[in-house]
């Protein structure tokens, strides 16, 4: 059934799927992990970087990107669709701006990349945008926000999520270790995504690519060396914690 | 006859036949020229069975040749890495022979002079206990060449005191079920045993309608037909492409008899299994 209905974008199947944005789905998956974290006082974007290639240049392949100085977005999907989503969030984000003299709360922007990704469901000749988006800000009133859109268009808050390769992994890790304990302070906040990324990364905190935004603070995008301290802090722990375990169990 | 959305009209297949078949047949005759090109076809397709280190080609079925009390086949890629980390990193294994074929899949159009790094299917035994096989299949084997191998490894009449272990792979895309693909846990493990396998299996069994494809379909209908007791273990995962967590998937089947004793060093061989992910990331830039 499924082939006679896949084709063409506009076309509902008789038990009501569109298999085109289911399809955009499977797209995503495709693309390395992505997880989002809101805490009290920051929102953490961490990635599984992509292994580049010898000969190229590492700053051009990104996966977190700022789409204002108080929002950041990271996707997982095909490249191509996010760099245009990006492009067009980015230039709605100033035009706001200069329209009503306010930055753009997060919401708005996550609204306005939803709504585009929808349009393109509903058009004939186009197919869906294969990325989905966790997109992290503070509003002017201080609280922090992740949001989650997805290539139908759909866009909710989360307090923790995941996107990509092995995201139903890394999101049964974040139900079962996301307390108000782990996000209590900004700290235990990153380390929370570390952790969460280290249950599917391949090859441990090298290929590991944080971004925090705290309160009236610019986004920080964190360097190699900083996220090996935070790995090997983790690590610690990890061996602390299995010696208590081994000393009970003597 | 049945029109469809767009407007087109399909014609149903029928399965009592049509009037048409009878009039296209006696318009069809063999010329010379047909039936060379169908045997030059049929060579190329040809499923050859060598000693790689003679070159030299099997006489007998590689069944026949050796006794053979367990075989344990890896068909795709994961597979294969599974059991080179796992398996033949803990004995010493020798080569016997290995199968050379060429079809459509392949990516080279030279069937003679196929590299070492080429895929196609080596066979291994293990040389503490030689009647242990190993076979790394990480080529695609079409459906007219899939009797062929059968025919080369097992032989016309196998011999039932053995038992067959396979591994191989599929897209989660193509497990039915209810549920979304969504919320399924992928990678997952499932099997499916002959009738004659009596062991115990240490995942769930593949529920209807589900379908086993390809090569070990192949493989587990022959062992059901010639009552030899086989088991399948199929693992659906989302990323087909070598993939760490698609191979760690595999890791329960280390504890059945089929593994038994084959296993030694699992730290080492985990190291070992990240090492061979390293060096065999293919770079894409489609997706982020």
């Amino acid at each position: 059934m499924a082939s006679r209905y896949d084709r063409a974008i506009t076309v509902f199947s008789p038990d009501g799927h569109l298999f085109q944005v289911e399809y955009a789905q499977e797209a995503v998956k495709k693309g390395s992990t992505a997880v989002g974290i809101r805490g009290a006082n920051i929102v953490v974007l961490g990635v599984e970087k992509k292994s580049v290639a010898k000969l190229q240049d590492e700053r051009t392949v990104r996966k977190i990107c700022a789409l204002d100085d108080h929002v950041c977005m990271a996707f997982a999907g095909l490249t191509a669709d996010a760099r245009v989503v990006i492009n067009r969030a980015r230039v709605e984000c100033q035009s706001h701006r200069l329209t009503v003299e306010d930055p753009v709360t997060v919401e708005y922007i996550t609204r306005f990349i939803a709504t585009l990704k929808q349009k393109y469901t509903q058009s004939n000749g186009r197919r869906p945008f294969g990325i989905s988006a966790l997109i992290v800000g503070f509003d002017d009133d201080g609280i922090p926000r992740l949001y989650q859109t997805d290539p139908s268009g759909t866009y909710h808050a989360w307090k923790a999520n995941a996107i990509g390769r092995s995201a139903k992994t890394v999101r049964e890790f974040l139900e079962k270790n996301y307390t108000e304990d782990a996000i209590a302070s900004d700290n235990e906040a990153i380390k929370l995504a570390i952790k969460a990324l280290l249950e599917v990364v391949q090859s441990g905190g090298k290929n590991i690519e944080l971004a925090v935004i705290r309160r009236n603070q610019a986004l920080k995008m964190f360097s190699a060396k900083e996220v090996e301290l935070h790995v090997t802090e983790i690590e610690k722990e990890k061996e602390e914690a299995e010696k208590k375990k081994s000393k009970k169990s003597v | 006859m049945a029109a469809t959305f767009f407007g087109e009209v399909v014609k149903a297949p029928c399965r009592a036949g049509t009037e048409d078949e009878e009039e296209e047949d006696e318009g069809r005759r063999e010329t010379p020229e047909d039936r060379e090109v169908r045997q030059q076809l049929a060579r190329k397709r040809e499923v050859r069975l060598l000693r790689r280190q003679t070159k030299t080609s099997l006489e007998v079925s590689l069944l026949e040749k050796y006794p053979c009390s367990k075989f344990i086949i890896a068909i795709g890629n994961n597979a294969v890495a599974f059991l080179s980390s796992f398996v033949m990193n803990s004995g010493v294994w020798e080569e016997v022979g290995c199968a050379k074929l060429w079809n459509e899949w392949c990516r080279t159009t030279d069937t003679i002079h196929l590299s070492s790094t080429e895929a196609f299917c080596v066979f291994y035994h293990l040389k503490s206990n030689p009647s242990v096989f190993l076979c790394q299949c990480s080529c695609y084997v079409a459906e007219d060449q899939q009797y062929q191998w059968l025919e080369k490894v097992f032989g016309s009449c196998p011999r039932k005191n053995m038992q067959i272990t396979i591994l191989t792979c599929r897209h989660v895309t193509d497990y039915k079920t209810s549920e979304s693909t969504g919320s399924l846990p992928s990678p997952f493990l499932k099997a499916l045993k002959t009738q004659n396998f009596k062991d115990p299996v240490c995942c769930p069994l593949l529920e209807q309608p589900n379908i086993v494809h390809d090569l070990p379909a192949a493989v587990l209908s022959y062992c059901q037909v010639w009552k030899i007791p086989a088991i399948l273990y199929l693992c659906y995962t989302d990323v087909m492409k070598l993939d760490l967590i698609t191979v760690e998937a595999f890791k329960p089947i280390l504890s059945t008899r089929s593994l038994k004793g084959l296993v030694k060093n699992i730290p080492q061989s985990t190291e070992l299994l990240k090492k061979l992910m390293t060096t065999n990331e293919i770079q894409s830039n489609i997706y982020t």
